[in-house]
């Protein structure tokens, strides 16, 4: 009977505290009628019986859970929201982290691989502290209120459903997410003057000569309506036929832009010494030339998806 | 289909059926053990891992009371049908019934038609 007082104690450990006496009572008034009903079969009862009959049972714990069913961190009900909640503050937080990165970087005469660590690694500490409060809050609310329908998905109407349409008219938030954080740097690159000390100014480095620099400045009304137009798609979360024509009209306007920079020469403001013995100028101009270059495609492909999108939608 | 696939079709069949043979027969009290007997007597055979955790969620739910009582030398708790748990067996019977009886006409009709 040993063996079966350490079973109902194993099991016990498995309880919350304010379950465990009276399962256990009543799990040890459950083994033992068994084995009553094993101890009249012939042969009587044995150790072994008993050993088979608690493994038949199960283990403590499956027996444990059996009883008090393990219940989810966050209640089912919330999961939409919390998911939600998590991938708006995390696109946040990472827009804060390019902000401020960005601002270390240009201040300082930190490499640009230094810049991706201390953005990777601001980030990743913002993302625990906001993984770990954003759990527990909802963690509480599903213990307070296990399952709650929002207001929305109570006062819903079939008529305000947005008309069926192709996979992709759907934005996803990681997409907005993306845009606003490389508008963003574009931003803080371009008007990095305005929010820097005049020792920090001193400090500052800056590849661009004057008049890619000023070319710069005129594009940057682009990039604040990149901003409005990402935060617009943020509020709408489909594509409709105005929000592409605004999208195809603002990514034309960035392949102009940049390839006009890259026609800009000289791009780059080197100084001569500093790159003695290590590349050619004339190459690292070429070469910045190219990735301007390069880096017109993505909006281009942009312009010419959407294209595409406006044609399927007509 | 497969035997793991059939196994997880027959526990959700069974799972709602096995509420309603545990009130129905609850209408005499019975400890758990004598419970799982008298389900078997009457064809339906339950694993005491659910059978004693369905019992215990019935009675939190107040479908049934429970008492502790001395036999045969040791405690055993007994269970029976609460006033509320007989009134939703009346409903669950009811609801049974009708479901068994469109079930059979669907069931019926379609083993004429293989036939």
């Amino acid at each position: 009977m040993e063996l079966v007082q350490r079973y109902i104690a194993a099991v016990q450990r498995e309880l919350p505290e304010n379950k465990r006496d009276e399962i256990g009572r009543e799990l040890n008034a459950n083994i033992m009628d068994q084995l009553d009903a094993l101890a009249e079969q012939p042969g009587g009862l044995t150790d072994a019986d008993i050993a088979a009959l608690l493994k038949q049972m199960g283990h403590p714990r499956t027996v444990a859970q059996q009883f008090v069913p393990p219940q989810p961190l966050i209640s089912p009900g919330y999961m939409p929201l919390y998911k939600n909640t998590l991938f708006m503050v995390l696109g946040i937080l990472f827009l804060l982290q390019v902000a401020d990165s960005t601002s270390a970087w240009l201040s300082s005469d930190m490499s640009f691989l230094l810049y991706i660590k201390h953005l990777l690694n601001g980030y990743s500490q913002d993302v625990l502290l906001a993984f770990t409060g954003i759990t527990l809050g909802f963690w509480l609310m599903s213990r307070n209120k296990p399952a709650a329908n929002s207001q929305c998905e109570q006062h819903w109407q079939p008529e305000q459903l947005p008309a069926v349409g192709p996979h992709w008219q759907h934005i996803s938030l990681q997409d907005i997410f993306t845009d606003l954080a490389t508008y963003l740097f574009l931003l803080i690159v371009i008007w990095y003057p305005l929010w820097f000390s005049a020792e920090q100014l001193a400090n500052s480095r800056f590849l661009f000569t004057d008049n890619a620099y000023q070319l710069l400045q005129w594009a940057s009304p682009l990039v604040l309506l990149g901003i409005a137009n990402s935060l617009w798609q943020l509020r709408q979360r489909f594509w409709s036929r105005h929000m592409l024509l605004s999208n195809v009209v603002l990514n034309a306007a960035f392949v102009v832009a940049i390839l006009l920079l890259a026609a800009t020469q000289p791009l780059l403001k080197l100084e001569p010494e500093a790159w003695r013995g290590v590349l050619d100028l004339h190459q690292l101009q070429r070469a910045a030339t190219i990735s301007l270059v390069i880096i017109a495609m993505f909006p281009l492909w942009e312009v010419l998806r959407d294209l595409w999108r406006l044609k399927k939608l007509h | 289909m497969t035997a793991a696939q059939l196994d997880k079709m027959r526990l959700e069949l069974r799972r709602g059926v096995l509420v309603l043979a545990v009130l129905a027969s609850l209408k005499q009290p019975h400890y758990g053990y004598s419970l799982r007997q008298q389900l078997q007597q009457d064809g339906i055979d339950i694993d005491e891992g659910t059978l004693y955790p369905l019992v215990r969620r019935l009675a939190e739910q107040e479908l049934l009371t429970s008492e502790w009582r001395q036999g045969e030398g040791r405690e055993r708790r007994y269970y029976q049908l609460s006033e509320l748990g007989a009134q939703l067996l009346g409903q669950l019977t009811d609801e049974w019934q009708q479901l068994n009886s469109a079930l059979g006409n669907l069931l019926g009709t379609a083993s004429q038609e293989k036939q």
